[in-house]
């Protein structure tokens, strides 16, 4: 910092290292869940020295889960989340905010009211429609007699019929299609200078070059942060995969930590359990390390 | 895990045979099974389907876990709307009403008769039978995992108070509880009051005795059933069990507080709980170092004349719309289910009971029910077979009865909290379960139970 | 707010939305629009068949007592634990921002609890929470029984807000650090040198600039307090102690999705939306005009 402020420094680190250690606390009791064996871990209060069975613990979530294949299966739908959130979000908010055209609020709100029903309290229609995707297509086509005049005209009876079960882009569709990325560039589009906009302009760039070249960079930090909530969101998915997937070859991780959590009546294997929830935390918290590098300085002087 | 192993080595010998007999032209056909078990259980069940597979070369069953029972039907009931449900589906007691209302399955009995099995349903253990056939006594599905409810009692803690036996009537409990906690027992009995526990303190009590949940024999004769746990003996068991609590002879244990009802017990911090007899080998295997303790029946009233128990658990279903060949595998696989030799598997590695009298005495002629860690879970029979179920108590047949349990949670919370008597607390259950079993009622209008 | 430059051409402008719109018709609006239908039906679970019965559902619901306490309840939990995960996360976040030494440690880690797994959660803080294991049982031989969610609905309902507001810093904190992040250094520095003090600064300079983010957040956060809240409630208590933490998401939750009640569910969905929709309404048309865009 520019000056030298004693108290205020001893201050900022004391806070500091108390939210690290409420931050780290609850992963720090997993660990040590996952190092007990069955009895330690259904002690009362259970015993904060670590136990002896860490590795085996680990070896055995990681065979009888099959983890090593769901890791990847997950890292692809994690990532095709936060991919398809970050670019299609940024298109959209693109629209909203740089033109001015009838239907411009409507489409925000639209868009934006996507963020109040969430999938699970919809997932058997929405189940319905990844089944076949073009389903709401086809209901329109015969809702509107367009079905009937192809069919006059042609002969050939129209069936549009695509299926997404057990595939990844049924996995990551739908999770993409919700408001939080929009709503989030609009608010920084909204702080980018006018005199840059115009700048371009002058310049004769037109709409794409200088959301290209200069909005997408400018946006670099909201990017960084949107890609790895929504990676970190997407990947912690329990609900529609679990739906979605019936086929191991598609199956996530966090889906497949169900064969290791104790069913009722079942032996509490809680020490296996939670072996495997930490190897299935583990990328993320990576991801999130990773794009810390993504942050950078301001770069634009705003005018107050 | 011998057991596992042995039956592998066998039954691959068995495939290794068939794969040689039959030309290898025949991909065997697939078919979907979905079920709603976890952890361990999962497993188990992994290996059933393994063995299933490996037992023939003319099906492949493939299983897949949806992690519980209402995820199970949840989603088999999205994919039945998409047309792209599984074959054979695992079903919790409680949505057996839904599934027979659903005309989204194939009765059982049929699939099993074109296909060519003879099943003899009189095998069953009637308790268990009659839970899931219609009131005409037809098998639309098979049970699968079962179990029932037992005391599980600690007999340290007991010997101390000069008991060599468990309590059989709830005054003898009333009187014990009191004893063991003058002998400083800070914790003499553990129950749950969550809305789970509707099972063992709602419809265990009242079947054992031969006391009505509500009207219409249950629910069996019809959809108007209303409920009627507030005019019955529960009222006062419900009261007894108040007092109790009041005078600290029972303490509430749940997972949210720490330590759930099991647990309390094995550790041996509570001397009595009442919980499922799949719990018997968890108990085992998580108990304190050299604790004596056993499992006895539940205990009734004084001066009862003692009722089967309910059983409790899922069967399987079996879904329309999916073509012969799997049908035909389907009966393969529930024929390998019903098995006795399936039946000795399946108990020796969960702790769920045999669903049949021949499954239950080819258990008992291997020896099963002498060796220690099962030792003791042959008491689950009997008190399924204490009576002959009559028509309050071969089962409950309500429709969504998982918000009746749910309902049945929140009253006996406030009644606990002391924020309604427990009269006023059992009202508004009747009152509220009404109202949901009227919803349900109209929801299927001029549909009757089969 | 309206940018005061923009481009001319407003069809291409409507090209860039597309690809979204496609999406949330396809996989939202279609299947949402279904729920409508159920709304004012009674539907049965394997699609035997329906009945139409107007408005009746919502009567019904609307009519409830248990219902008016699930609002309060929503409304009591959206409030508080929007409140504590956007203002602990503020001061993480400003803290953090000054780049002391090791911050980067906790650029990292103040991130983690977002990405925590419900298993992971419910063990964790059943251990923290849980009145007689680990820390809380500490407290109650303190002061015997003061600690109850079992029985105790207030108790039950700080625990859930504890466990989400601290999913929510997570949240909130990389947001918040993004835009800090994205002040140039030379304007904080310019006003040092002017001799204004760090906690002048932040008021000035730094806080007006963070506030399209904290209006983002602030919306964001109600929003998911509203929704989000179903998956802790259902793994910590269950709606109880006698309906006290019986949020509006999880009625949603346990009535369709245990119960089957697809009717009920619909229309208690739509009733939340339009509340949910009512309040960010609220929030664009009176905190919107406090943010500086510019």
């Amino acid at each position: 910092m520019v000056e030298r402020t004693p108290i205020l420094n001893f201050f900022t680190h004391l806070v500091l290292f108390v939210g690290f250690v409420f931050c780290v606390a609850p992963f720090a009791i997993v660990a040590i869940a996952a190092s007990h064996n069955l009895k330690d871990v259904n002690d009362v209060p259970m015993s904060l020295l670590p136990g002896s069975d860490f590795w085996i613990n680990i070896k055995t979530a990681w065979t009888t889960a099959d983890l090593g294949p769901k890791l990847l299966n997950s890292f692809i739908m994690a990532f095709g989340v936060a991919a398809g959130k970050v670019i299609i979000s940024a298109l959209t908010a693109f629209s909203i905010v740089y033109f001015r055209y009838p239907g411009r609020m409507l489409i925000f709100w639209l868009i934006f009211i996507t963020l109040m029903l969430p999938l699970e309290v919809r997932i058997v229609p929405t189940y319905a429609v990844v089944a076949n995707v073009l389903e709401p297509y086809q209901a329109i086509m015969d809702l509107t007699g367009l079905s009937w005049l192809i069919e006059q005209v042609s002969g050939v009876r129209v069936t549009l019929s695509l299926g997404l079960l057990n595939s990844y882009s049924g996995l990551i569709l739908p999770l993409v299609a919700t408001a939080t990325g929009t709503f989030l560039y609009r608010q920084f589009f909204l702080t980018v200078p006018d005199e840059l906009t115009e700048a371009a302009r002058m310049d004769g760039a037109g709409a794409l070059r200088f959301f290209v070249d200069i909005l997408l960079p400018l946006s670099r930090n909201n990017m960084a942060a949107l890609g790895t909530i929504m990676f970190l969101w997407a990947w912690n998915q329990y609900l529609w995969p679990l739906l979605i997937t019936t086929d191991q070859s598609h199956a996530m991780a966090v889906t497949e930590l169900k064969q290791l959590i104790p069913n009722v009546g079942g032996a509490p294997e809680w020490h296996i359990a939670m072996a495997g929830t930490l190897i299935v935390m583990l990328p993320p918290l990576i991801v999130v390390v990773l794009m810390q590098r993504w942050f950078v300085r301001g770069l634009i002087a705003t005018e107050k | 895990m011998t057991i596992i192993k042995r039956g592998f080595a066998a039954l691959a010998a068995g495939a290794l045979s068939t794969a040689l007999a039959v030309p290898a032209f025949a991909e065997p056909v697939k078919f979907d099974f979905w079920f709603g078990l976890s952890g361990d259980l999962a497993r188990v069940v992994d290996t059933l389907c393994k063995n299933f597979n490996a037992s023939q070369a003319d099906y492949e069953v493939v299983c897949t876990s949806q992690g519980n029972y209402d995820a199970t039907l949840q989603n088999t009931i999205a994919a039945f709307r998409a047309g792209k449900q599984p074959t054979v589906v695992q079903v919790y007691d409680v949505g057996t009403a839904t599934m027979m209302l659903s005309g989204a399955y194939k009765p059982a009995d049929k699939l099993m008769e074109e296909n060519g099995y003879k099943i003899d349903y009189s095998d069953y253990f009637p308790g268990i039978a009659r839970y899931y056939a219609t009131s005409k006594g037809e098998m639309l599905s098979f049970p699968f995992n079962s179990s029932t409810a037992l005391m599980y009692w600690n007999k340290d803690a007991f010997a101390k108070i000069g008991k060599a036996e468990a309590p059989k009537t709830w005054e003898d409990v009333g009187a014990d509880l009191k004893a063991l906690k003058d002998a400083g027992y800070d914790c003499p009995m553990a129950i749950n009051i969550s809305a789970n526990e509707s099972w063992q303190l709602m419809e265990q009590f009242s079947a054992i005795h031969n006391q009505p949940i509500a009207t219409k024999n249950n629910g069996y004769d019809g959809l108007d059933a209303r409920l009627e746990v507030n005019k019955t003996k529960f009222v006062q068991y419900v009261t007894d069990l108040k007092k109790w609590y009041d005078a600290g002879l029972i303490k509430i244990k749940s997972k949210d507080l720490g330590q759930d009802m099991v647990q309390s017990f094995a550790t041996g911090t509570c001397q009595v709980i009442m919980s499922s007899v799949g719990d018997h080998g968890t108990v085992g295997k998580t108990q304190k170092e050299g604790m004596n303790w056993d499992v006895a029946e539940l205990p009734a009233y004084a001066g009862t004349e003692r009722k089967n128990s309910l059983v409790g658990g899922a069967s399987l279903w079996v879904l329309s719309g999916k073509s012969d060949a799997e049908y035909k595998g389907a009966a393969a696989f529930l024929n390998f289910i019903h098995d006795p030799k399936t039946a000795l598997f399946w108990s020796t590695n969960t702790g769920y009971i045999p669903v049949t009298k021949s499954g239950f005495d080819f258990m008992k002629s291997s020896g099963f029910y002498d060796k220690a860690p099962y030792k003791g879970r042959e008491v689950a029979i009997a008190s399924l077979t204490a009576s002959e179920p009559n028509e309050i108590t071969r089962g409950v047949r309500l429709g969504n009865f998982t918000q009746i349990r749910a309902e049945f949670g929140t009253q006996m919370q406030a009644i606990f909290a002391n924020k309604v008597s427990v009269q006023q607390g059992l009202d508004t259950l009747v009152k509220n379960g009404d109202a949901i079993l009227d919803r349900f009622q109209q929801t299927y209008p001029g549909k009757t139970l089969p | 707010m309206e940018k005061r430059v923009t481009f001319g051409k407003w069809t291409i402008g409507i090209l860039f939305a597309v690809p979204q719109l496609l999406l949330i018709f396809t996989f939202f609006y279609w299947p949402a629009g279904q729920a409508v239908y159920w709304s004012l039906t009674l539907q049965q679970p394997w699609g035997g068949g329906n009945i139409w019965v107007g408005l009746d559902n919502f009567r019904s619901i609307l009519s409830s007592a248990d219902y008016w306490n699930s609002i309060t309840a929503s409304l009591v939990f959206a409030g508080i634990s929007t409140g504590l995960a956007m203002f602990i996360a503020l001061v993480l976040a400003a803290l953090t921002d000054r780049q002391l030494a090791g911050s980067w440690l906790y650029r990292v880690v103040l991130i983690w609890p977002y990405g925590i797994a419900a298993p992971a959660l419910a063990l964790a803080f059943r251990f923290i929470l849980a009145p007689e294991a680990g820390f809380m049982a500490v407290v109650n031989q303190v002061w015997p029984g003061v600690w109850d969610p079992g029985l105790d609905g207030s108790d039950a309902m700080a625990s859930i807000i504890i466990a989400f507001s601290w999913k929510y810093v997570g949240y909130n904190f990389i947001f918040l650090l993004a835009a800090f992040q994205a002040i140039p250094r030379s304007l904080i520095e310019a006003s040092a040198m002017d001799g204004s003090g760090v906690l002048r600064r932040f008021w000035d300079i730094q806080f007006p600039l963070i506030t399209p983010t904290i209006f983002f957040l602030l919306v964001i956060n109600i929003t998911e307090s509203f929704q989000d809240s179903f998956g802790i409630v259902d793994i910590m208590t269950a709606g109880g102690p006698a309906n006290a933490t019986n949020l509006m998401v999880y009625k949603i939750y346990s009535d369709g999705f245990k119960g089957l009640d697809y009717s009920g569910a619909a229309a208690q969905s739509i009733i939340l939306m339009l509340l949910i929709v009512a309040l960010t309404i609220v929030q664009f048309r009176f905190i919107e005009r406090r943010v500086h865009y510019r």
